[in-house]
């Protein structure tokens, strides 16, 4: 009982919760927008871990510094997929109308070139570099200085883009562009501009994560589905497009997580996960965070 | 018409009559391929009629290759890959009404979320069990498996058929084009939703068995992989969902492109296989069975 | 024709001649196998095949594969992606066999792909030597084809784990292990030695692969304080272990990380941080009772700029070794090269090799450890290079 009270737990939870939130952050902005299932959203994760890792070990660029760098090169990559093939989907009306179906088979596509690219440049074998990683200890706490810069800049960032978007004016385009697509154009919303800087936001976001991760676990070609998935539930749990509740649910999972363990047992972590994740579908499939609003 | 389903009967007696004339390797080849025709039609009973895309096909397969490895041993093989198609069957028919109450979007994560859950409910009880991995002796020939599978693709492509031309089909597609109004003029739409669900399911599990005792080794990891279930989707879209011959064309091509890419392109060949299918998706749409269809048309 | 005319032709049919001779002479040997480069053990997958490759150029520059006759002949890979799938695994060696029709075969990773394949070998009768394979079932594998130098196999490693504890003076342990086949495997003979032993095991947790937090976990250990934490991890896991075990300062001075210390990746990750840290692994480039595992790790190192796993690396290029001093003797007839392997003893980079049934019956089951980011057998007694020493603090 003493350690479910210890700040322990919960500072282990809000590290991984505020990853999940980041990495989710990132899948939510796009699946709001542009209604993509971006099944390649984990591999975008493994090119900033990768960034991180060549800068830091080639030219000893600390990982801050790459975070900038990631987002450039995600950003990049989101336009080149946004202006190649997003919108020439999504300007026919054929193919925009089973929206699931092909998004899902593009990224799938997309996510096998960025995997087996990756793998034929820098080979399969895992890196991993040694950065920052002294431990602090605070109120009883101990910390490694890499989780907890991690924590700050996973949190900043998420917040950051929720005062973004409540404040500025591209984020209430964009809220609008989420919550009624149709009338957002009729309002003057430039859709294709929305839509453009969305997938760039979101892809930068998820190369950002990949730098923070890349501190602490091991460095592969094929480490990014496993994030997919966390980001997947957890914007299922918050509700699909909803941005702020996927974060609040991000953090969640990380409490549910860390405390579900310390009350069970570890062995049953991935079944606690899936069982929520399924529970939520099946039970409350706008999220839990969201008022039900069906259309 | 007529001379179509003159090329699939012989296409399925060739598959079945490779072990007389043809090499290990192309048995091989021809189990692999009868296998994927499996189980992209049988996915189509569901996800190609109602337009409910399952990611979690692997489930079903994985099921099957479990209770499979669980009785091999205990009661004869033949016997042992029925009861895993049951017990997939009767898996879809628990989970159905829960499952299909979900649509659009949300069905394609929950399908896939359903898929690892069993996936590590699995893994917990084998590791509770002491179990590490489980090996099989005395399996059966390789011809033996080779026919099972081909009657397997054979079933599998006679079911879809039926189904798209019966009352139930029509039924199914009226979900697919608006399921509320279906429900309105009396389609008895969550009935024959959860029997195109346990349809969709029998045959996976059959294969699952199949393919495990091919392997001889069940590791849970690798039975529920969910690039099965990837691998299922793919193929069934990159054929066409429009008619029967889309899954069939669909595994074929797969097949092809593998073999002519693995020799040839060994480093290249996922990423070959990644562009194929941008490719497909943006500019053949209704897939190689539209291909094929618009090519005999325009003569 | 004209006398020169004839000469000329004469020289021209003598010279061609030797051509074709020289070509039936460089005719290489081809070896097939199959490889995870996409999939589930794509990341283990290198350091098996970079030793592959570094025993392919070594051959090579020594003018090739030595044959019975004193010929020796270039060294020709054919591999294909088994994309992690087993039933891959069994269609590319039908392949490999059938269609390739390769000379010789090496193996694939992974327990599961050598399972799949037993059969498969026996069916054809061709012989292969293995390597990344380690399980009580490979005894289960009928004697023939298939051969496992590995001395890793959990059985083994619980007893000589628990010896290897007691004669350090632990007296409590706490188990952690990942759900995957080969540590619940190890974890399920561990427990018995212990018990054996009069270790009181006062921690015993599985956890699934996927997981990505072990703090609740490790303060359970922490807060038992036991003299030894035995964490049977694989790779990905392992690094979580080694940065939240130092986050918490576990102080147990008995640390085992069954899978990925051995790998280089894990050493530059985690620094000075995983000194002391103990795994598996019965080879180590320290030893001189082995002189050419010193030449292997430095052209290695040399090769690709990275260490070679201790584990796997090492593996696959014994066996290599195996199949190459078989070949020497038997040539590439697989019945007799089969039994060359069968009978035969060999020198490796491991020391000697020799086979009864599918095992080695030859190299010690042991356990390496870090120190001063250098991989030193510490166990058993017989073939360390260096002493055990308790772990200092993270």
């Amino acid at each position: 009982m003493d350690t479910l009270l210890s700040g322990q737990l919960l500072f282990a939870a809000l590290v991984s919760g505020s990853l999940y939130a980041l990495v989710a952050l990132g899948l939510n902005l796009v699946y709001g927008t542009l209604r993509l299932l971006n099944i390649a959203h984990g591999d975008l994760v493994m090119i900033g871990a990768y960034t991180a890792f060549w800068m830091f070990s080639l030219f000893a660029v600390p990982p801050l510094v790459s975070l900038v760098l990631a987002a450039a090169l995600c950003a990049l990559l989101g336009w080149a997929v946004y202006a190649g093939l997003f919108r020439r989907m999504l300007a026919k009306p054929d193919l925009a109308k089973r929206v699931e179906a092909n998004s899902l088979i593009l990224f799938y596509g997309i996510s096998v070139i960025l995997q087996n690219l990756t793998a034929l440049a820098f080979s399969s074998t895992s890196r991993g570099y040694q950065y920052l990683d002294t431990v602090i200890t605070w109120q009883g706490i101990s910390m490694t200085g890499n989780r907890l810069l991690s924590l700050g800049v996973a949190a900043t960032i998420c917040f950051g883009t929720l005062l973004f978007l409540r404040f500025h004016l591209f984020g209430w385009g964009l809220r609008a562009v989420i919550e009624r697509r149709e009338a957002a154009q009729v309002v003057g919303v430039n859709l294709n501009r929305v839509q453009l800087l969305t997938i760039c936001g979101g892809f930068a976001v998820a190369g950002m994560a990949g730098v923070l991760v890349s501190m602490t676990e091991q460095i592969t070609p094929f480490m990014g589905f496993p994030f997919t998935i966390v980001a997947f539930v957890v914007i299922i749990i918050g509700g699909l497009g909803n941005i702020g509740a996927g974060i609040l649910a991000g953090f969640c999972l990380g409490l549910v997580e860390t405390f579900g363990i310390a009350l069970t047992s570890p062995g049953y972590r991935s079944i606690l996960i899936y069982g929520l994740f399924v529970g939520v579908l099946m039970v409350r499939p706008e999220g839990i965070f969201t008022k039900a609003v069906r259309s | 018409m007529r001379l179509g389903s003159a090329l699939w009967i012989a296409l399925a007696g060739f598959g079945a009559a490779v072990p007389f004339f043809g090499s290990t390797y192309l048995m091989g080849v021809v189990f692999q391929v009868a296998m994927w025709i499996a189980l992209a039609q049988s996915w189509s009973m569901l996800s190609a009629t109602t337009g409910y895309l399952s990611l979690g096909h692997a489930v079903f397969y994985g099921v099957g290759a479990y209770v499979c490895v669980l009785l091999t041993g205990i009661i004869p093989f033949e016997f042992a890959i029925l009861a895993a198609a049951g017990s997939a069957a009767l898996f879809a028919a628990l989970i159905g009404l829960p499952v299909l109450r979900v649509r659009g979007p949300y069905f394609v994560i929950l399908t896939y979320g359903l898929s690892e859950l069993v996936r590590h409910v699995v893994m917990r009880i084998e590791s509770a069990l002491g179990s590490f991995g489980r090996m099989i002796f005395d399996v059966p020939a390789q011809e033996v498996l080779l026919w099972w599978m081909v009657g397997l693709a054979v079933l599998a492509t006679l079911g879809a058929y039926a189904i798209r031309h019966s009352r139930f089909g029509a039924g199914l597609a009226a979900i697919r084009e608006d399921e509320v109004a279906a429900q309105t003029i009396g389609v008895p739409v969550t009935r024959l939703k959860l029997l195109a669900f346990i349809a969709s399911a029998a045959i996976p599990g059959a294969v699952g068995g199949l393919a495990l005792l091919r392997t001889s080794y069940f590791e849970p990891a690798q039975a529920f992989d969910p690039v099965i279930s990837f691998t299922i989707v793919t193929m069934a879209l990159v054929g066409g969902t429009d008619s029967v011959r889309g899954p069939i064309l669909g595994a074929m091509g797969f097949a092809l492109l593998s073999e002519l890419l693995w020799s040839t392109l060994p480093q290249l060949y996922m990423i070959v296989l990644g562009l194929t299918l941008i490719v497909f998706v943006l500019f053949v749409p209704r897939g190689l069975s539209g291909l094929v269809g618009r090519i005999g048309g325009a003569r | 024709m004209k006398g020169p005319t004839r000469l000329a032709f004469a020289a021209l049919g003598a010279v061609m001649g030797l051509m074709a001779g020289a070509a039936v002479a460089q005719d290489p040997v081809t070896i097939g196998y199959s490889i995870a480069r996409t999939g589930i053990y794509a990341a283990a997958a290198p350091s098996q095949e970079n030793s592959y490759k570094l025993w392919q150029t070594q051959v090579n520059a020594e003018g090739g594969l030595l044959l019975p006759g004193g010929e020796r002949r270039p060294v020709e890979f054919v591999s294909y992606d088994d994309q992690s799938n087993p039933a891959n695994t069994v269609r590319i060696y039908e392949k490999l066999i059938t269609q390739d029709k390769v000379d010789l075969l090496a193996a694939p990773w992974g327990t599961p792909m050598h399972l799949a394949l037993a059969p498969v070998l026996q069916r054809f009768k061709m012989p292969m030597v293995g390597n990344t394979a380690a399980s009580v079932q490979l005894r289960t594998v009928a004697p023939g084809y298939i051969w496992f130098p590995t001395s890793a196999i959990p059985d083994a490693m619980g007893a000589e784990l628990a010896k290897m504890m007691k004669a350090n003076g632990v007296t409590s342990a706490a188990l952690l292990a990942n759900e995957l086949p080969y540590s619940q495997e190890f974890r399920s003979f561990l427990i018995p030695a212990l018990e054996e032993a009069g270790i009181e095991v006062k921690v015993d947790e599985s956890y699934p692969p996927d997981i990505k937090d072990m703090t609740s976990m490790l303060v359970q250990v922490r807060d038992a304080a036991p003299d030894a934490v035995v964490a049977m991890t694989y790779p990905a896991d392992a690094f979580l272990f080694a940065g939240q075990a130092k986050e918490l300062g576990l102080k147990a001075p008995f640390v085992l990380s069954l899978i990925g210390p051995t790998i280089d990746a894990y050493r530059k990750a985690n620094g000075t941080a995983v000194n002391g840290i103990v795994s598996s692994a019965h080879w180590s480039a320290q030893a001189d009772k082995w002189p050419k595992g010193r030449p292997f790790f430095d052209a290695y190192v040399s090769a690709f700029g990275e260490e070679p796993d201790a584990l796997d690396s090492a593996l696959s290029y014994m066996s290599m070794e195996i199949l190459q001093q078989a070949v020497a003797k038997a040539g590439l007839d697989p019945e007799a090269l089969r039994e060359a392997i069968a009978t035969g003893s060999f020198d490796t980079i491991n020391g000697e090799v020799r086979f009864e049934g599918v095992q080695n019956v030859v190299t010690p089951t042991g356990f390496v450890q870090i120190q001063d980011g250098k991989i030193e057998l510490v166990w058993p007694e017989s073939v360390k290079t260096a002493d055990y020493a308790p772990k200092q603090g993270w």
